[in-house]
């Protein structure tokens, strides 16, 4: 097979990439200069070579504790438990929580085969036997986020019902439109309103 | 049709008369291309077996639920060497709600619904805007068939007139298909229990709503039934997978306080708020009511599981829940003696219950509404003796103003809205006043 092939071979297999964006991207790069190129590549070789999950907290990070967890100006007394690392980027985006994170690497779905031996949760049960006292479960609203988040409360209230477990609120996108909200969003925020 | 006539604030009227002007399809099941412009008051429509007068009940059917009400799938509804159908009505009249709706599938799995020229992004949010009840000879299924296709009924109606029906249901599956994948081969108690609580919550909001129609709907239905017939009432009643929580029975004992109303027996759409509501008590207050009366049914299903915890283990399923529900239709054929309709009923007993529950369908949509639904009526009189016709003829005509449009195969004295226009239909092609008017 050709380089040029390869490439386009490769680039295909990304998320969201047909073969179409991908002889697209490939023609691109070939019309760069050679040092950009090898930019790039170098770039990809060090996410593969030096990226690795955080013994700590799972997230992914060059370095091992990763830096949330070096951080010691965070608060250890609290840990957020998502799905997947990405979902920290967007939690810190927001610029409002300085606690702790856990990531488990996906969610349970017996129909997908995944267990808890598939993620991450060891781990957390792991770190809650140290200084925890909330665990903030921030799994998606879906079927499997929500009975990962229950079976995660049973058995965070196993090792020790002390530790306070909370689970983020649903509703109202915040700068959308009621009215163009749909029913069960509405119904959610409805019956998860707050007194003023 | 006067359409300057000021629409009436607050109440519905029963004289709101929305219908079907133009309705068009393309390349849905046997119809090339078919244009036809319904009479408000609507038409009936002869013509052979095979002619397609069921696939345009079923086209126009599809604009309510999006799906074909006889089960087929969507790609059996696409015209034989075509790959996309669509079918487009407007809708006129008084509280119609919107002017145009249409649905269009391809063969590739696409579909899309548009409500007012505007595609809608979730269908259950276009769901029943067009207002229609179906009335077809395999009704009598629902009664005699098994139990999935009753649920199925519950199923269709509650999600067009329940408010979170849809969405509490489709989770409930997703939940119930997860637990069931769980309980297979050595299961672990913790990752079974992960899917039992949101099985439990989404599974009672199911239950809730299923037994509160059933319950405000009995009466209507065994009017009804004793109308048809000429007999003794018929009951329905919900036939649950776990036990009754304390202090909720399955009949009439339960009046009190907080009874849902039973208006629409009548067929009258004046009451539609309370119909709707199953409640004539006032919407706040049932609301209340509703979640305190789902959190009962919550308990007795999480007994249920735990109770059944063993047997679930061993055939690796979730044995009780709504997925196993079921409605019970009875006949008193004694004084003391009750004939459970759904095995031992006999022909004529279980099409009169299935037109009864059309009726009691009817009135639930009407509720909803605020008018009278439109009526698609597959063939129905065929096997009911002249009597029951007659009587059936009546219940639709009196009381209820909402468009008809009468499938048949052969002409024959159906006196309806006071004389409805008669159209052909053969191979295909629908050809209006050819046989000149009723």
């Amino acid at each position: 097979m050709s380089a040029i092939d390869d490439l386009m071979q490769e680039f295909g297999r990304l998320p969201g990439i047909g073969k179409k964006t991908a002889r697209r991207l490939t023609y691109y790069l070939l019309k760069q200069p050679p040092g950009d190129v090898r930019q790039l590549a170098g770039a990809v070789e060090r996410v593969a070579d030096e990226v690795e999950a955080c013994s700590n907290c799972g997230n992914l990070s060059d370095e091992d504790p990763c830096g949330y967890c070096r951080d010691d100006r965070r608060d250890p007394s609290v840990v957020c438990v998502v799905e997947e690392a990405s979902d920290i980027a967007a939690i810190e985006k927001s610029g409002h929580y300085d606690g702790l994170y856990h990531v488990l690497g996906g969610r349970l779905s017996p129909l997908d085969g995944v267990g808890p031996d598939d993620l991450n949760v060891a781990g957390l049960a792991e770190r809650l036997r140290d200084e925890v006292e909330e665990m903030i479960i921030a799994t998606n609203p879906s079927v499997e986020g929500e009975a990962t988040a229950t079976y995660l409360q049973k058995l965070v209230d196993q090792i020790d019902e002390e530790i306070q477990i909370t689970r983020l609120a649903r509703g109202l996108p915040v700068g959308g439109d009621l009215e163009y909200a749909d029913g069960v969003t509405i119904a959610e925020a409805f019956s998860g309103r707050r007194e003023m | 049709m006067t359409a300057s006539r000021i629409r009436s604030a607050g109440t519905a009227q029963a004289t709101a008369k929305a219908h079907i002007g133009r309705l068009s399809l393309h390349n849905f099941r046997n119809f090339q291309r078919a244009e036809c412009e319904f009479p408000p008051a609507g038409v009936a429509i002869i013509g052979p077996n095979g002619a397609g007068k069921t696939n345009l009940l079923e086209a126009i059917y599809y604009l309510e639920i999006f799906r074909s009400f006889r089960q087929a799938r969507d790609r059996e509804l696409v015209r034989f060497g075509q790959r996309v159908f669509r079918v487009e009505a407007e809708i006129r009249g008084e509280a119609a709600g919107v002017e145009s709706l249409a649905a269009a599938y391809d063969r590739g799995g696409r579909k899309k619904v548009e409500v007012d020229g505007e595609e809608v992004e979730r269908f259950s949010d276009a769901i029943g805007t067009l207002g229609a009840v179906v009335f077809s000879l395999d009704d009598v299924e629902i009664i005699r068939g098994s139990p999935g296709g009753r649920r199925r009924f519950l199923n269709i109606l509650l999600s067009l007139v329940e408010p979170g029906y849809v969405d509490a249901l489709q989770r409930y599956r997703n939940f119930l298909s997860q637990r069931n994948e769980a309980l297979k081969g050595e299961a672990d108690p913790a990752m079974i229990d992960a899917w039992t609580e949101g099985l439990v919550e989404k599974g009672a909001r199911v239950m809730e709503a299923r037994h509160r129609w059933i319950r405000g709907q009995a009466d209507a239905f065994a009017r009804y039934g004793e109308e048809i017939s000429g007999e003794g009432p018929g009951r329905m009643r919900y036939d649950p997978s776990v036990d009754w929580p304390e202090g909720m029975t399955p009949g009439r004992e339960e009046a009190g306080p907080g009874q849902p109303d039973e208006s629409g027996a009548d067929g009258s759409a004046e009451t539609s708020d309370s119909v709707a509501d199953g409640d004539g008590t006032g919407r706040w207050r049932s609301r209340e009511e509703r979640r305190e009366r789902a959190e009962r049914w919550a308990e007795r299903f999480r007994r249920a599981l735990s109770e059944n915890a063993e047997r679930e283990r061993r055939r690796e399923v979730t044995v009780v829940g709504p997925h196993r529900d079921d409605i019970e239709f009875r006949a008193r054929v004694a004084d003391d003696e009750q004939r459970d309709l759904r095995k031992y009923g006999s022909g004529g007993q279980q099409r009169t219950a299935a037109l009864a529950l059309r009726l009691v369908e009817a009135d639930t949509l009407a509720g909803r509404l605020g008018r009278d639904p439109i009526y698609l009526l597959d063939d129905v009189f065929a096997e009911l003796d002249r009597d029951r016709s007659r009587r059936v003829l009546h219940l639709l005509d009196e009381g209820r103003s909402g468009q008809v449009i009468l499938a048949a195969p052969k002409a024959a004295d159906i006196e309806l809205r006071g004389g409805l226009e008669r159209w052909t239909i053969r191979d295909g092609r629908i050809e209006p006043d050819a046989d000149g008017t009723a």
